[in-house]
């Protein structure tokens, strides 16, 4: 691999009159990996669009080994070994490994005919450098659909490294990953490193920011405002220039929770095809996390509670036995879920805000419908939730991605739940929305609402529950709460320990 | 262990798409063969093998299109123009010459008429559905106004290679494998795994480079040339012409294709299904003008009959899932 560098100078992208990206500078140098920051709205994601040849910059240049390029296509940056990781997008889900990570880049035979035989092997040498951290072992004739969103990550980063870039984007890429699979893809970074493959890191993780970088780039607002080695830089500091005013308000808002409140919730002996016997208790105004590595039932749980799957064992709402077949029953009975997956699970994306929020809530609101009733309420709700949009007509889809979230959240916060369901609602979003998303939900449960909380995120599990359930093969390894409440015993927890 | 010994024989099983097809042909076959006497003998396979050919060509185009992500309405269409240009060329009485001619034209007209459809919804982002109604009526217009009138004429040697059996095998199977062994090809092909990338997904397609527009494009010249093809083993088989004689066989092509075992949400299943889709098809006429269903009902029978089998997957995941919960 030869030496390369790649440094973008003062780009500046409009669209329409928005200005995404004002002055965005960037360089990474082989060997290094370097980081890129930024909340929501910064630029952040443009300006790696424009170094893989996604979009056009409408000014500034990009230096490849001091040399001017000009990409037209994504295809144009990865025949020069820019190559980048996305989350998930460029996966076709009928099609097996093998297909996806050789997709556009086939070998061919005689006669056009593609080597099948060939590809297979190669792919499973990939397959190889995560063995070991998959729930299920990976063969590379196995179709797409049937993975685990961290197993479809793990897919997409070796189908990047099947092009073998020379500069590797790594957009959110662990998202998805539990922590032994980040842990892996870490060492396999500092391999890539030594052999001299120039990497740019892109996590709302700070924690893995620290572990990972050598350099970090942190954007403001369209703006790069610093670029600086990581160790120079500490935690504060660094959110600091994230934040605008530099204000590092990042309140968890743990707050003491309810010690011995009123049961609400108890779920005894609930099983499915995932989950194996698990029982617990959710008190009044009670925060309680879901952790462990990822596909280990929590989703599932959560479902089940909102009667989207089927399942076997008891459920008591107020003691009484409940039975939950059906989601409708579940929101009668006032239990609400928070998809993850926002834009296949949770919007309608070309539709209103106004639409999106009050879609569970129609009834509420009579025949005809009290239209003006029902902006006044949505209006409420937007301003709890301090939605950032151009009004309650426009699309969902003109919104980012964590205000996207936010209405999600305010499409069920309208029915008032008792019980709220959270399927790891913080994933890409980032650090600014995420505290506003904590004191939310801080405030509900001080009026009451209990919440079962999702999150492959253990910082954010340790920053704010009261209680953490570790699930591991459908099972609850572990009930964590008051001096217990560690990273050392969620992490040997999640690994199946149950010491 | 016994779960994963049962998942991992589903999974052998549920790579083979046309499985369900297969089983549903042999049992058609089980039926047909017990109402009638004759079915196994050369005579009654040749002439369903002769009726269902052209059946074959098209709903092959039309499986490319519909595994690419989209929908073919005007193929029948097409089958008509190609048809009438054949015959208006041609007459009893062509030269060898002519004939050619007359092929050269057709068969150049259906791919043209293809590539509009083509160009249409691949470049111009058109809705596949309302594209191919709308040429739908062009093509059936021009097929109109070649030959507003049935009749017209073909030569005799033209026709005689469709009733022939090179080899002691009969014409219609040489056809079927030959569709069958340029399908395998295209199949091993990177057109073949863009295919289904487009059809399963364009957007993750598009971002591993794959070139889906044209890709699209290629999908609907494709159909527009077995449709063609399609045209010419139809005219080869009636010697006549008409303008409207294409046009009822747009839906049977379709449901060929699901029958067959292809998702029309794109992106999965194949031609060798279809072929199976096909002679289902062929199979459930057959067996419900053999069981002596009342002339005016065999429609409506015919019907249900494709229904309950389209639902049928459905169905029975319906039925399962209950039990389980």
């Amino acid at each position: 691999m030869n030496k390369v560098s790649l440094s973008a100078q003062h780009l500046v992208k409009h669209y329409g009159g928005v200005v995404a990206l004002a002055d965005g500078n960037l360089e990474v140098n082989a060997g290094e990996v370097m980081t890129l920051v930024g909340a929501n709205g910064s630029g952040k994601s443009t300006l790696g669009k424009i170094v893989t040849g996604v979009v056009a910059p409408d000014g500034g240049r990009l230096l490849l080994n001091d040399r001017e390029v000009v990409f037209r296509s994504p295809q144009a940056a990865r025949a020069l070994g820019i190559v980048a990781v996305y989350q998930e997008l460029s996966l076709v889900p009928r099609m097996t490994i093998a297909e996806n990570i050789w997709l556009g880049h086939e070998r061919q035979g005689a006669g056009a005919i593609l080597r099948d035989t060939e590809m297979r092997k190669k792919t499973q040498e990939l397959l190889a450098l995560f063995e070991g951290t998959t729930h299920n072992h990976l063969d590379p004739d196995l179709p797409v659909a049937s993975l685990s969103p961290g197993e479809k990550q793990i897919v997409e980063i070796l189908k990047a490294l099947s092009w073998q870039p020379s500069i590797l984007f790594l957009d959110e890429a662990t998202a998805s990953l539990d922590s032994r699979q980040v842990n892996r893809l870490f060492e396999l970074i500092h391999e890539w490193k030594r052999q001299g493959m120039a990497i740019v890191f892109i996590s709302h993780r700070l924690d893995e920011i620290y572990r990972i970088a050598d350099r970090v780039t942190v954007l403001r607002n369209g703006r790069t405002v610093a670029i600086a080695p990581i160790n120079e830089l500490s935690q504060p500091e660094l959110i600091n220039l994230m934040i605008e005013g530099g204000i590092a308000a990042r309140t968890n808002g743990k707050q003491p929770g309810p010690t011995q409140t009123e049961e609400i919730l108890r779920v005894d002996a609930l099983s499915t095809t995932t989950l194996r016997g698990v029982s617990f208790v959710l008190r009044r105004g009670e925060l309680v996390g879901l952790g462990g590595l990822q596909g280990q039932g929590q989703t599932e749980l959560l479902l089940a509670l909102f009667g989207a799957i089927p399942y076997t064992g008891r459920i008591f709402l107020h003691g009484q036995p409940i039975t939950l077949h059906r989601p409708q029953e579940a929101m009668r009975h006032q239990i609400a879920y928070v998809p993850g997956e926002r834009n296949t699970a949770g919007l309608l994306p070309i539709q209103s805000i106004l639409d999106n929020l009050l879609l569970p809530s129609w009834k509420q609101y009579g025949f005809p419908l009290r239209i003006r009733q029902a902006q006044e309420d949505a209006t409420r709700v937007t301003n709890v939730l301090k939605l950032v949009m151009a009004g309650l007509d426009a699309p969902v889809n003109t919104l980012s991605g964590g205000n996207a979230q936010k209405v999600v959240l305010g499409k069920w916060l309208l029915r008032r739940p008792k019980i709220l369901l959270l399927d790891d609602p913080t994933k890409g979003v980032d650090v600014g929305t995420k505290s506003e998303f904590y004191k939310i939900l801080s405030e509900l449960r001080a009026e009451g609402t209990s919440i079962l909380f999702y999150s492959t995120d253990d910082e954010e599990l340790l920053g704010l529950c009261d209680r953490v359930l570790v699930l591991h093969d459908g099972k609850i390894t572990a009930d964590l709460s008051g001096e217990r409440l560690v990273h050392s015993e969620l992490v040997a927890a999640s690994m199946g320990s149950s010491a | 262990m016994k779960a994963a010994l049962n998942s991992g024989l589903l999974r052998r099983l549920g790579r083979q798409y046309f499985l369900f097809s297969l089983l549903l042909l042999i049992l058609g076959v089980i039926i047909n063969a017990s109402l009638q006497q004759n079915f196994f003998k050369p005579i009654a396979l040749v002439g369903l093998l002769r009726t269902y050919l052209p059946l074959v060509l098209l709903a092959a185009g039309q499986t490319v299109v519909i595994i690419g992500g989209g929908i073919d309405l005007s193929v029948g269409a097409i089958v008509s123009m190609v048809n009438v240009i054949l015959v208006t060329r041609m007459g009893a009485d062509a030269t060898q010459s002519q004939v050619l001619t007359a092929l050269a034209f057709g068969i150049l007209a259906g791919t043209l008429a293809g590539a509009l459809n083509g160009a249409c919804i691949a470049f111009l982002r058109f809705q596949p559905l309302v594209t191919t109604f709308a040429t739908t009526s062009i093509f059936a217009g021009i097929a109109v106004w070649i030959l507003p009138r049935p009749g017209g004429s073909v030569p005799d040697f033209f026709m005689q290679p469709y009733r022939s059996a090179p080899l002691g095998v009969t014409f219609p199977l040489w056809v079927i494998l030959g569709v069958a062994l340029i399908w395998w090809y295209l199949r091993s092909t990177r057109f073949g795994r863009y295919l289904y990338a487009a059809g399963g997904d364009a957007y993750a397609a598009y971002m591993s480079a794959v070139p889906v527009e044209w890709i699209k494009f290629f999908s609907y010249v494709i159909s527009g040339l077995m449709a063609a093809l399609s045209g010419v083993l139809l005219t080869m088989s009636i010697g006549t012409g008409s303008a409207l004689i294409g046009l009822d066989m747009t839906m049977p092509s379709i449901v060929s294709v699901v029958l067959g075992g292809t998702a029309l949400s794109g992106g999965a299943g194949g031609v060798i299904g279809t072929i199976l889709g096909v002679f289902i098809l062929a199979i459930i006429r057959n067996i419900i003008s053999f069981a002596n269903v009342p002339s005016w009902w065999q429609t409506l029978v015919n019907g249900l009959v494709v229904m309950l089998i389209l639902a049928g997957p459905g169905l029975w995941a319906l039925i399962r899932g209950r039990r389980e919960a």
